[in-house]
C-alpha cells in the first residue's frame, strides 16, 4: 500500500498545488507573489483543467484574499490560500481575525525576506513574524512534506478550529524539484473526509458572527482558543501517524534524527534541516555524538517535548535563519523560553545562520559544531556566515 | 398620496441600538425586508456593525458576517463563492459598509470586486464621514461640512464614486434616500434580481454628525433629493444612466440650514455649493436624456 | 471543538433589549379636531367622510354626513362653508372645495335612493317639534334615530320653512329639499301641516301631552326699516317677495327693483328680481368686502347684472308719477363686536339718487317670542337656552332662527342636533354623550405637506348667466366623479388618521404595531425620535411628553 506508485518529479510549490487538489477545496482566493506563484499557476491551471473543483477567486491583493478565505470558511466551505512575505505581511491584520472566528483555513507561505530592502530570498522572518495571530505554523523541509502536510493540516484545522500555516522556504524548497510521491484521491479521501462545520454562515441557521463583544466575552474567546490550542499537538501525532499509515511517511510535532547519545543536538527548521542532515551524517561517520531536532510544529510549540528531548543533552545549537531585530532569532528565543528552568538544561546557542538566504553548506555547520559545542552561550545575535 | 409598499416580514427586530431616529437603521429596515430570508450579510466596522450586533444579540433575521473595515467586498465575495461551491447561487450576499468603508479603505476591495463582476449586492450607508467614531471627516465629506478632522470645514469636494463605480461597467448602481422608501424598496428588489455586482448609495443623514435634531434625518435626506444635492438614479451597465427624480424643487441653502455642520458658512461659500450643485445636476441630466456618458 | 456552544456566533433576537427605557417622549394618536371640524356648524367629521369618497366609498361617506346633517345635498348647495375658511390647506395652495363634495355624496345618495336605517329599538317617549324648517327637521331626524317618538307640527303647508319658502330654486332645486326631508319622513315622522301653536297655553299642552318639545318656529317677521311706508304698495316685504317668487306667483312690480340689504337674503331677493327681468339695485350698509351675504352669491349677483351700491344708505324716499327717488347717502360703517352689530357715519355731501319702482327692504328677520310670554323666558329677540338649548320651562328646547342669531341654515341644522342631544339627556333616553375629537385644533405646521404636491382645487362649473337668467335653474352644478375623487385627494385629512401605514414604515425601530383600525405604539422599544410625527401626513400623531414613573 506505500510507495511511489504515483512519484512524479515536482517542485515544493506544485507538490502543493498537488496537495491542495487532493484536499478536495471549495475556495481558492489567491494572489502572486514571487516566490509563491507557481502554487496560483499550478493550482488555477489544475482548475482549468477540471482537476480541481474549487472556486477560484482572484482579488487585488493578499489582504482581500485573506478576507474572502475567513468569509468562505466561515460559509461552510474548505479554503486554501497561498502567499509570501509581504503579503503575509499585508494579512497579518486578518491572519488575527481568521483565528479569533476559528476558520480551518489551510495557508501555504513561502518564506521570504521582508523588504527593505527588497529582496526574494529563503529567510522564515515573515511566517516567524507571525507567531502571536492565532495560526497553527508548521516548516515543511522538502517537497514531500509540503504536499503532505497540506492535507494533514486540513484535517488538524478542521479539528481543532484553528487556521493552519505551512511555511516552506523560498527556492529551496519551493523552486527545487524531486520526486514526490503523490497519493491516490481515494487515499487522500480516506483521511480527509468532507468537512462542512455544524456552526456556519447559513440562512437555515440563521446565526452571526463578529458581533462586538463585551470583555468577559472576548476574554471567554481566547480562553476558548487556548483550549483549542492545547489539542494541536496531538492532533498534529494523530494525524503525521495515520498519513504514515497510509503512504508510509509518518510525521509529528518533532523529528529527532540521530539524537540518540548525541553531545550536541542542532535545532532548526525549514529547508536547513535538509543542509543539517547530510552534516550529521557526516559528522557521525566522524564519530562526532551530534543528531538534529527537527522543529515542524511551530506553533504551538512543543514545549513538553521539547523540554523531554533537550533534558540531558550537553549543547544545543539553534541555527535561525531569521533575525528578529534587537533580539536575535526567533526560534533561539523560543527554546530558551521553552528550557526555562529545565534541570540538565543544554548550553544553548543562538546562531544566525542564512539569514536573508545566504548559503550554508553542509561542511559550514561542521565547523559551527566545533567552534561552538566547547563554549559557553553568549548573550545577544551571534551572527555567523 | 403614494403609499409605501414594501412588507415587513420581521427581518430586522427591534431593539437595536441605533440612536433613535436614526435613518441608517430605517433603510435597514427596508433592505433587508426586501432582501428576504434567502440572504447572507457581511458588515464592515460602521454604524451598521452596532446596530446589527452587540453579541450575543442580533437585529437581523439573516446570518451576518461582521468583517473588517477595508474588508467588505472581499468578504462578502468570499461567502458568495462558498455558497456557488455549495450550490447556493440564489443565495443573495448583501455587504453592508459605510462611506469610510467604501470610498476610503475598502475601494480597494470593491473596485476587485467589481472588477471581477462579483455576484453581490453592496450597500454603502453613506453619512458623509466617519460617524461612528465621533465624526472625522472621509473622502465622501462634502465640501465645506465640519467634522472633528475638518474643523474649519472641508475644503475639497465629495468624492464621486458613483462615476468611480460607473468606469467598472457593473451591472447596477443606484443612489437612494430614506424618504423616497418606495424608490428603495424598489431598487433593491430591482439588484436583487440582476447577477452581477451591484451597488446602492444610502444617504444617511447623520443626527450627531451633520447636527440635527432627532426627528430630522428623513425631511434632511428628502431636502438633499429635492435640492439636487443627492439625486437620486441609476446606471446600468456603467453607462446608462436614469433618473428616479427629475426635477428639483429646493434650493440648497434650503437643505443646508438646519445642519449644524454648515451654520458657519458664509453666503458666498452657499452660493458656491449651489453653483457646485447645480453644474452636477446639468451633468447628470446631459447623461440620463442622452442615456450615455 | 465544538463552536456552537462558544463565545462567537451570536444566540439570540435584539428584541429582549428594552429600548424604550432610552424615551423621554412618545408619540400617540390623539386624533385631534381638524379646523375644518371645529367650523362645521353641525361638527361634521369632515376629514373622515372625504376620505371615503377617496376611496370611493361614497356610502361610508354619506353615511358619516349624516351622522351630524341629514341634508348633506342641501348643505353642499347652499351651506356658508366656514370649513373651507378654516381649511388649512389654503396655507398651502388653496382650500378644499369641501362643500361641492358634499353636494357629491349628498346628490349621490338621492341618486341612489339610499335610505336611513331605522332606528335599532323603539323607546315610549315622544318629543313633539313645533316647527319644520331646517333646526326643526334635524331635530326630528336626530330624535327618531334615537327611537324617540316624533310628532312635528308644522305652520304652513310644507315642510322645509326656509329652505322651501325662503331660498330660491336656483341655489336649491326643491326636488333636492323633497328628497332629503322625505327620507327623514321615512324613518316614521308623525306630520301635522297647517298646524301652527298659537301660544303659551298650546305650547303647554304640547308639553304635557309629550316627554319633551321642542320649539324651532324661525324668525318670521321681517325687520322694519325706518322711515319706509310699508303700507306702501311698491315696498315689498323680502320674506312675501321671495314665497310669491319660489311658489310660482307673477311679478306685480315695476321694472327697476331696489333691494335695501346685504344679506344672504338680499342676494336671494336681488337675483329673483333679475330672473323676473327686472333692473336691480342693492342698497347695503357695508362695504362690498363687508357684505354679510356669501362672496359667491355677491359675485354671481353681479356676474347676472345686479348693480351693488354699497356703504350707502336710504334717507328718504320720493314717490312721483315716474317712480320712486331714493335719496341715498354714503356711510361709513363700522362692524360691532358681535354678529348684526355695527356703527354708523353718515358723510356729508356724498348725497346721490337712486331711481326705482319698489323698493323690497330685506334687512333680516326678527323671531316672535311674546306669544310664549309667562311660559318661556326671552332673551332680548329671542327665546332664552342654557348650554343643552333647554328653555326656562323645563322639558321645553329651542332653536333655530328663534333662540340664536346665528342665522346660517346648517347652524340650525346643528342646533337642532344638540337639542336633540339635549332632549334624550332630559328624558333619560340616553347618558351624557362622549363627544368626539377633543384637544386644541390642528395647525397648518403639523402637516408634513410633503406629500400633498400643490394642486389646482376643483371647482364646481357655474351656469352661464345667460341661461341662468332664462329662469330659476341651479347656478352651481356639481362636481363631477373625477373631479370629486381628485378635490378628496387634495384633503390634508388634519388629526384624523388616514391609515397610511407611514408611521407604521418610517419607525426606526419597528416599534409601531398596526391594529385593524389604527396603531399602538410599543412602549417596549420607542426610542421617543419622533419620525412617525414628522412623516405623519396629517398631523394625526404627536409628541408628549412621556410621563412614566
Amino acid at each position: 500500500m506505500h510507495g511511489n506508485a504515483n512519484g512524479l518529479l515536482l517542485s515544493g510549490n506544485h507538490a502543493v498545488a498537488h496537495g491542495v487538489r487532493l484536499a478536495r477545496p471549495d475556495v481558492i482566493p489567491v494572489y502572486p507573489i514571487t516566490p509563491q506563484t507557481p502554487i496560483l499557476e499550478k493550482i488555477t491551471e489544475l482548475q482549468a483543467e477540471g482537476q480541481i473543483a474549487a472556486e477560484l477567486l482572484t482579488p487585488e491583493s493578499e489582504h482581500s484574499a485573506m478576507s474572502a478565505c475567513i468569509s468562505a470558511s466561515l460559509t461552510g466551505a474548505r479554503v486554501f490560500t497561498a502567499t509570501s512575505s509581504q503579503g503575509l505581511l499585508l494579512m497579518h491584520e486578518l491572519l488575527h481575525y481568521a483565528s479569533g472566528a476559528r476558520a480551518s483555513i489551510v495557508m501555504c507561505n513561502v518564506n521570504r525576506t521582508p523588504a527593505a530592502p527588497w529582496g526574494f530570498w529563503p529567510d522564515q522572518l515573515d511566517s516567524l513574524a507571525q507567531r502571536d495571530t492565532g495560526w497553527i505554523q508548521l516548516y515543511s523541509e522538502t517537497p514531500q512534506e509540503s504536499l503532505d502536510s497540506v492535507i494533514q493540516a486540513f484535517r488538524v484545522a478542521e479539528t481543532a478550529r484553528i487556521p493552519v500555516m505551512i511555511s516552506h522556504d523560498a527556492f529551496y524548497v519551493s523552486h527545487a524539484v524531486e520526486p514526490v510521491d503523490v497519493p491516490s484521491q481515494s487515499l487522500v479521501d480516506e483521511f480527509l473526509p468532507a468537512f462542512r462545520s455544524d456552526i456556519r454562515l447559513d440562512t437555515e441557521i440563521g446565526r452571526s458572527f463578529g458581533a462586538p463583544n463585551d470583555q468577559a466575552n472576548w476574554n471567554r474567546s481566547r480562553r476558548e482558543l487556548d483550549a483549542s490550542m492545547q489539542t494541536v499537538n496531538d492532533l498534529v501525532i494523530d494525524a503525521g501517524r495515520d498519513w504514515g499509515a497510509l503512504t508510509g511517511r509518518s510525521y509529528g510535532p518533532l523529528e529527532f534524527y540521530r539524537t540518540e547519545d548525541a553531545e550536541v543536538v542542532i535545532v532548526t527548521m525549514g529547508s536547513m534541516c535538509g543542509t543539517v542532515r547530510d552534516a550529521v551524517d557526516e559528522m557521525r561517520d566522524k564519530g562526532v555524538a551530534v543528531g538534529m531536532l527537527k522543529v515542524r510544529l511551530f506553533r504551538p510549540l512543543p514545549v513538553a517535548a521539547l523540554r523531554e528531548a533537550l533534558a540531558g543533552v550537553p549543547c544545543a545549537l539553534v541555527l535561525d535563519r531569521n533575525y528578529s531585530p534587537g533580539t536575535g532569532g526567533v526560534l533561539h528565543q523560543e527554546l530558551k523560553s521553552a528550557l526555562y528552568g529545565l534541570a540538565g538544561a543544554p548550553r544553548l546557542h543562538g546562531l544566525l545562520t542564512g539569514v536573508g538566504g545566504v548559503n550554508v553548506a553542509p561542511g559550514r555547520i561542521e565547523q559551527l559544531v566545533s567552534e561552538f559545542s566547547g563554549k559557553e552561550p553568549v548573550v545577544g545575535p551571534v551572527w555567523v556566515e | 398620496m403614494e403609499l409605501i409598499k414594501y412588507q415587513d416580514e420581521g427581518q430586522f427586530s427591534s431593539g437595536h441600538v441605533a440612536c433613535g431616529g436614526c435613518v441608517e437603521a430605517l433603510a435597514l429596515r427596508v433592505i433587508l425586508n426586501t432582501v428576504g430570508k434567502d440572504a447572507i450579510g457581511v458588515v464592515s466596522p460602521s454604524c451598521s456593525a452596532v446596530i446589527c450586533g452587540g453579541y450575543p444579540m442580533s437585529a437581523v433575521k439573516i446570518p451576518v458576517f461582521h468583517t473588517t473595515l477595508e474588508s467588505g467586498a472581499a468578504s462578502a465575495s468570499g461567502i458568495k463563492r462558498a455558497l456557488l461551491a455549495q450550490g447556493k447561487p440564489d443565495t443573495t450576499v448583501i455587504c453592508l459598509a459605510g462611506d469610510g468603508g467604501t470610498y476610503d479603505i475598502g475601494l480597494q476591495a470593491l473596485s476587485s470586486a467589481a472588477e471581477r463582476n462579483e455576484d453581490i449586492l453592496y450597500i454603502c450607508f453613506d453619512n458623509e464621514g466617519y460617524m461612528n467614531t465621533g465624526g472625522q471627516k472621509s473622502s465622501s465629506t462634502p465640501k465645506n461640512a465640519v467634522t472633528g478632522s475638518t474643523p474649519a470645514g472641508k475644503t475639497t469636494r465629495k468624492k464621486n464614486l458613483i462615476e468611480i463605480l460607473a468606469a467598472h461597467r457593473i451591472p447596477y448602481i443606484a443612489t437612494v434616500s430614506p424618504s423616497h422608501l418606495n424608490d428603495l424598496a424598489a431598487k433593491v428588489e430591482k439588484a436583487k434580481s440582476i447577477r452581477g455586482t451591484k451597488v446602492i448609495i444610502v444617504l444617511v443623514p447623520c443626527l450627531p454628525g451633520w447636527g440635527l435634531p432627532d426627528n430630522a434625518a428623513v425631511r434632511t435626506a428628502r431636502k438633499a433629493v429635492e435640492s439636487g444635492v443627492f439625486p437620486l438614479f441609476e446606471v446600468f451597465d456603467g453607462v446608462d444612466y436614469r433618473l428616479s427624480v427629475g426635477t428639483r424643487s429646493q434650493s440648497v441653502e434650503t437643505y443646508l440650514k438646519e445642519q449644524k455642520r454648515y451654520r458657519h458658512l458664509s453666503a458666498d461659500q452657499i452660493a458656491g455649493l449651489q453653483a457646485e450643485t447645480d453644474a452636477e445636476w446639468d451633468r447628470l441630466q446631459a447623461r440620463a436624456v442622452g442615456g450615455q456618458v | 471543538m465544538n463552536l456552537l456552544q462558544s463565545s462567537l456566533w451570536t444566540t439570540q433576537s435584539s428584541q429582549s433589549r428594552l429600548t424604550g427605557t432610552w424615551r423621554s417622549a412618545m408619540p400617540d394618536y390623539r386624533n385631534l379636531p381638524s379646523p375644518c371640524l371645529g367650523a362645521c356648524p353641525v361638527s361634521g367629521r369632515i376629514a373622515e367622510w372625504i376620505r371615503h369618497v377617496g376611496k370611493q366609498d361614497y356610502r361610508a361617506a354619506w353615511e358619516t354626513l349624516v351622522d351630524n346633517n341629514p341634508f348633506p345635498a342641501i348643505a353642499g348647495r347652499i351651506c356658508h362653508h366656514p370649513c373651507e375658511s378654516a381649511c388649512n390647506r389654503q396655507f398651502h395652495d388653496e382650500t378644499v372645495s369641501i362643500c361641492s363634495l358634499e353636494r357629491f355624496v349628498g346628490d349621490s345618495a338621492l341618486a341612489e335612493g339610499w335610505r336611513f336605517d331605522a332606528p335599532a329599538a323603539e323607546r315610549g317617549q315622544s318629543v313633539a317639534i313645533v316647527g319644520g324648517g331646517p333646526a326643526g327637521l334635524s331635530a326630528a331626524y336626530q330624535l327618531r334615530r334615537r327611537g324617540l317618538r316624533v310628532v312635528l307640527f308644522e305652520s304652513r303647508g310644507q315642510l322645509g320653512g326656509l329652505l322651501r319658502y325662503g331660498i330660491p330654486d336656483y341655489r336649491l332645486d326643491k326636488a333636492i329639499l323633497d328628497g332629503e326631508v322625505q327620507r327623514i319622513l321615512d324613518l316614521g315622522v308623525e306630520v301635522h301641516l297647517n298646524s301652527e301653536i298659537l301660544d303659551a297655553a298650546a305650547l303647554e299642552k304640547l308639553r304635557r301631552d309629550h316627554d319633551a318639545v321642542y320649539l324651532a318656529t324661525g324668525a318670521t317677521s321681517s325687520k322694519v326699516l325706518p322711515g319706509l311706508d310699508y303700507a306702501q304698495p311698491w315696498v315689498i316685504d323680502s320674506a312675501e317677495f321671495l314665497a310669491a317668487a319660489n311658489s310660482g306667483a307673477p311679478s306685480q312690480t315695476g321694472p327697476r327693483v331696489v333691494v335695501v340689504g346685504g344679506g344672504s337674503a338680499a342676494m336671494d331677493v336681488a337675483r329673483t328680481a333679475r330672473r323676473l327681468g327686472k333692473e336691480v339695485t342693492v342698497l347695503a350698509l357695508e362695504p362690498e368686502h363687508l357684505l354679510p351675504a356669501q362672496r359667491v352669491e355677491v359675485d354671481e349677483a353681479l356676474e347676472e347684472g345686479i348693480t351693488f351700491v354699497t356703504g350707502a344708505m336710504m334717507k328718504s324716499l320720493d314717490a312721483g308719477a315716474g317712480g320712486l327717488t331714493l335719496s341715498c347717502i354714503r356711510v361709513d360703517f363700522k362692524p360691532g363686536d358681535k354678529r348684526g352689530e355695527f356703527s354708523l357715519a353718515p358723510m356729508a355731501g356724498t348725497e346721490f339718487e337712486l331711481a326705482a319702482d319698489a323698493v323690497v327692504p330685506s334687512i333680516g328677520q326678527n323671531a316672535d317670542t311674546s306669544r310664549w310670554s309667562g311660559l318661556i323666558d326671552s332673551a332680548g329677540p329671542l327665546v332664552a337656552t342654557d348650554g343643552s338649548w333647554q328653555t326656562s320651562a323645563a322639558g321645553i328646547f329651542s332653536g333655530g332662527d328663534v333662540a340664536s342669531m346665528d342665522r346660517f341654515v346648517t347652524q340650525a341644522v346643528g342646533m337642532g342636533k344638540e337639542a336633540a342631544a339635549g332632549i334624550a339627556r332630559f328624558i333619560g333616553a340616553e347618558a351624557d354623550g362622549a363627544a368626539g375629537a377633543k384637544g386644541p385644533e390642528v395647525p397648518f405646521s403639523e402637516i408634513n405637506t410633503h406629500y400633498y404636491p400643490p394642486v389646482a382645487r376643483n371647482i364646481a362649473a357655474t351656469a352661464g348667466v345667460a341661461e341662468r337668467l332664462e329662469g330659476f335653474g341651479e347656478v352651481q352644478q356639481g362636481l363631477s366623479r373625477a373631479a370629486a375623487l381628485a378635490e378628496a385627494s387634495r384633503c390634508f385629512s388634519c388629526g384624523t388618521c388616514i391609515y397610511c401605514d407611514n408611521c407604521y414604515f418610517y419607525c426606526p425601530d419597528m416599534a409601531i404595531t398596526k391594529l385593524e383600525h389604527g396603531y399602538e405604539v410599543k412602549t417596549d422599544y420607542c426610542k421617543g425620535c419622533g419620525l412617525c410625527v414628522e412623516e405623519c401626513p396629517t398631523g394625526s400623531v404627536m409628541m408628549y411628553e412621556d410621563t412614566r414613573g
